[in-house]
């Protein structure tokens, strides 16, 4: 007996030891679960469109948030305290660049008080980097042009050419910070890919439609997916990038909306429509409103959702 | 020919011809890709390389990606931004300016920052303001480390004190001309600034945000004017200033949020003795009155609420802060023996006093804002007698862009007693002022007040 109780307290009977084998087992499962979620790489976008690429891309293998709302002017977030928390935390900052967010970031970037997503940091990831821009001032380049961007235009998301780059992208920087995924992060950059063209050919026709037709945008926001879709911007609300319509500039826009035959005003839904739609009214426009990022507006859920929206909408109101 | 030698020299000419078109087709693409980086807007050109690229692997992750527009590093010299914010103001109250120099009109400051990396472990931070009446002076200027652990921050320099909320505002960033007058009061008509060292740590632990802010600085701001002590204030470690404040932040929900915390700062400050029967001002060396340390200490607590619908954040807002200060001092500080002996008497401040400011602003259009600022102070100090003030005042703000900013302001004050008798409001127990305030700020970009 004494033999027996000396035996079950060294190693047990089998029975037991099978318990002991599994209580063990579902201590070390418990006791390694933070770790496995601790092993998702944290992500922070500042917007909603690299947000939603960035799940594409890093799947399971990631844990993503955002700052910006897809209904939110980019340009005008504020650098809340929460904010703060959420890059305190991060092992990736990725954002649009070319100072799309130089109104807010800084504060974000200072408070966290993380050395990862600091410039130079490893998970500083300027997403502009990967991608061809448009807009770049040459000369001289002041504020008397307006809110400009010196680096070039920030909107380069609303081409699905540059989605496939970003995707490219956090590949890249998802691979180099979790080796291990890389596989994952590869079949999954494939597959968002294999969407976006699988999107592209289902909208093809509808891009036929809209192709070489004059259009009329709020802001310089569309210069990307006009580039994409072949429609002609001939003219803008703003008179200069930030600066509300003044009269003198909407006489003329409205004179110019006449010789071309621009029949389309698009704007953001974060824009007061009042100047849109007095221009519609002394040109026979239609005012189309297209969420310009992911969350925009109600169904617009993914990226893919958003290109395959905003082409659906203008075609339909350009035909 | 013999077929043999001929298929061996079409073979030959196939050999080198080969790499001469790849050559030709790897200088091409290279010219192309120059061309790109050199041209802004340069999309068709790099999807032609992309597909180039693409046809010689079809591996999507191996295609190459060129950035059009620059082609090194923005800023080669390394050298620091460079902004400048200038603050004009125009007093026309109609029973004469209120301004500490009597002026009009006037460049009330121009603010020159130097800010950049120092270092992969500090940020560098300076502010030189200029003006008429002090010519330059250090306004701000410190080291930030960057690299600490457990969400710690570290300064050291000089920096506006984290007391209360818009204590550690630039005055130009503010929505109203002036600061409160309870800010002006105790802690300075240009805010209270220190140099030292400052630590702050965030954290979370109850889910929302908070930061604790704490400050060690040579003085608790400046010596009453002219006054001098026989020795510094700070020779004792219990002379030095000493700040504490906690911030704690909530989302209420994605349009609005609470900002509520607490401070308090300690410190000793040189007051006046007076003398003989007439009790003048104790001479002191240089033209100066002699003084002593004694303990002033003020605590605080402020509420921000904000508001600002995502869809519609461009044109609405709304902004409802208030703050609360009270200033203690010591009644009897001790005076050193050989000015006892010269029957010298303690004639600084006594007693407490305390006062709060609350301030609503709202945004009527894109670009214009209206404010309104209710103000009030009260003190009861020994022997000086209770003494009142209370102000209000409205604003209109207009912001021709994020770069600059025009102002009106309508104040109403009412006083009573003598001891709230800044800047010049002239005699009697009521004066309105009418203030008008331009600012403008060059150079980079910079990130905007929250």
């Amino acid at each position: 007996m004494k033999h027996e109780t000396t035996k079950r307290g060294i190693g047990g009977t089998a029975r037991s030891r099978s318990r002991g084998a599994a209580a063990l087992f579902a201590a070390v499962a418990l006791a390694l679960t933070p770790f496995v979620a601790n092993a998702q790489l944290k992500v922070v976008t500042s917007t909603t469109d690299l947000y939603d690429i960035a799940r594409s891309v890093g799947g399971d293998r990631i844990q993503a948030s955002h700052i910006g709302e897809g209904y939110q002017d980019p340009h005008f977030v504020e650098a809340k305290p929460s904010f703060v928390l959420k890059l305190r935390d991060a092992d990736v900052w990725a954002f649009v660049g070319l100072d799309l967010e130089i109104g807010w970031m800084p504060l974000l970037l200072n408070g966290a008080r993380n050395e990862k997503v600091r410039p130079g940091g490893s998970g500083y990831l300027d997403v502009s980097t990967a991608i061809p821009l448009l807009d770049v001032p040459q000369g001289k380049v002041d504020r008397s042009q307006g809110d400009v961007h010196p680096l070039g235009n920030p909107h380069y998301w609303l081409d699905p050419e540059n989605g496939k780059r970003i995707a490219h992208l956090f590949r890249t920087r998802f691979t180099q910070l979790d080796p291990a995924g890389a596989a994952q992060y590869a079949a999954n950059e494939k597959a968002f890919v294999d969407r976006i063209d699988a999107a592209a050919r289902d909208w093809a026709d509808e891009l036929a439609t809209v192709r070489g037709k004059p259009v009329v945008a709020w802001h310089t926001s569309w210069r990307y997916f006009a580039e994409y879709t072949g429609m002609n911007i001939v003219g803008f609300m703003e008179p200069k990038p930030g600066v509300p319509p003044s009269p003198s500039h909407l006489a003329g826009l409205i004179q110019t909306m006449k010789r071309t035959g621009a029949k389309v005003i698009i704007m953001e839904p974060f824009y007061d429509r009042k100047m849109a739609d007095f221009v519609a009214r002394n040109t026979g426009a239609t005012v189309l409103i297209l969420p310009p990022s992911v969350g925009g507006e109600k169904g617009v859920d993914d990226y893919e959702a958003l290109m395959r929206h905003d082409i659906s909408r203008l075609a339909e109101v350009l035909s | 020919m013999h077929p043999h030698i001929t298929a061996a020299a079409l073979l030959a000419l196939a050999a080198v011809g080969l790499p001469a078109q790849q050559m030709g087709d790897t200088t091409r693409a290279g010219a192309a890709r120059a061309d790109s980086a050199a041209r802004a807007d340069s999309i068709r050109i790099v999807r032609e390389l992309e597909a180039l690229s693409a046809g010689a692997s079809s591996d999507s992750s191996a295609r190459p990606v060129a950035r059009a527009g620059s082609s090194g590093p923005i800023n080669p010299r390394l050298l620091p931004d460079i902004s400048a914010v200038g603050d004009f103001v125009s007093d026309l109250t109609p029973r004469g300016s209120t301004q500490e120099d009597g002026s009009r009109f006037a460049i009330r400051e121009i603010e020159l920052a130097l800010q950049a990396a120092v270092d992969p472990y500090f940020r560098g931070d300076i502010f030189l303001g200029v003006n008429d009446l002090e010519k330059i002076s250090i306004e701000q200027a410190y080291l930030t480390a960057t690299a600490l652990p457990a969400g710690l921050e570290l300064r050291a320099g000089r920096f506006l004190m984290p007391v209360g909320k818009q204590n550690t505002m630039h005055r130009h960033d503010l929505h109203t001309v002036e600061y409160p007058w309870v800010l002006q009061s105790f802690l300075g008509e240009e805010g209270l600034t220190g140099t030292g060292i400052w630590i702050s740590r965030i954290f979370a632990p109850f889910g929302f945000y908070q930061e604790l802010q704490a400050a060690v600085v040579d003085r608790f701001g400046e010596n009453a004017e002219g006054v001098a002590t026989l020795e510094p204030v700070n020779k004792k470690l219990s002379g030095l200033g000493y700040s504490v404040r906690l911030r704690n932040y909530w989302d209420l929900s994605e349009a609005s949020n609470i900002e509520l915390s607490a401070s308090a700062i300690t410190g000793k400050r040189a007051q006046p003795l007076v003398c003989g029967v007439a009790s003048e001002p104790c001479a002191g060396d240089d033209e100066t009155v002699a003084g002593v340390a004694a303990r002033q200490t003020v605590i605080g607590a402020d509420f921000t609420y904000r508001w600002r619908p995502l869809r519609q954040g461009l044109y609405e807002s709304f902004i409802l802060q208030a703050e609360w200060l009270r200033q203690m001092n010591e009644d009897d500080p001790e005076i050193p023996a050989e000015l006892a002996l010269a029957d010298a008497r303690y004639a600084g401040m006594r007693g407490a006093s305390s006062g709060f400011y609350t301030f609503a602003r709202y945004q009527l259009t894109r670009r214009l804002y209206l404010g309104a600022r209710v103000d009030h102070l009260s003190s009861s100090r020994d022997g000086d007698g209770d003494g009142k003030l209370n102000a209000q005042s409205a604003y209109l703000e207009f912001f021709p862009s994020e770069f600059s900013k025009l102002m009106a302001m309508f104040e109403h004050t009412t006083r009573s007693g003598t001891q709230f008798d800044f800047p010049d409001l002239g005699p009697g127990r009521h004066a309105n002022r009418i203030l008008l305030q331009a600012t403008f700020a060059i150079g980079p970009h910079k990130p905007h007040p929250f």
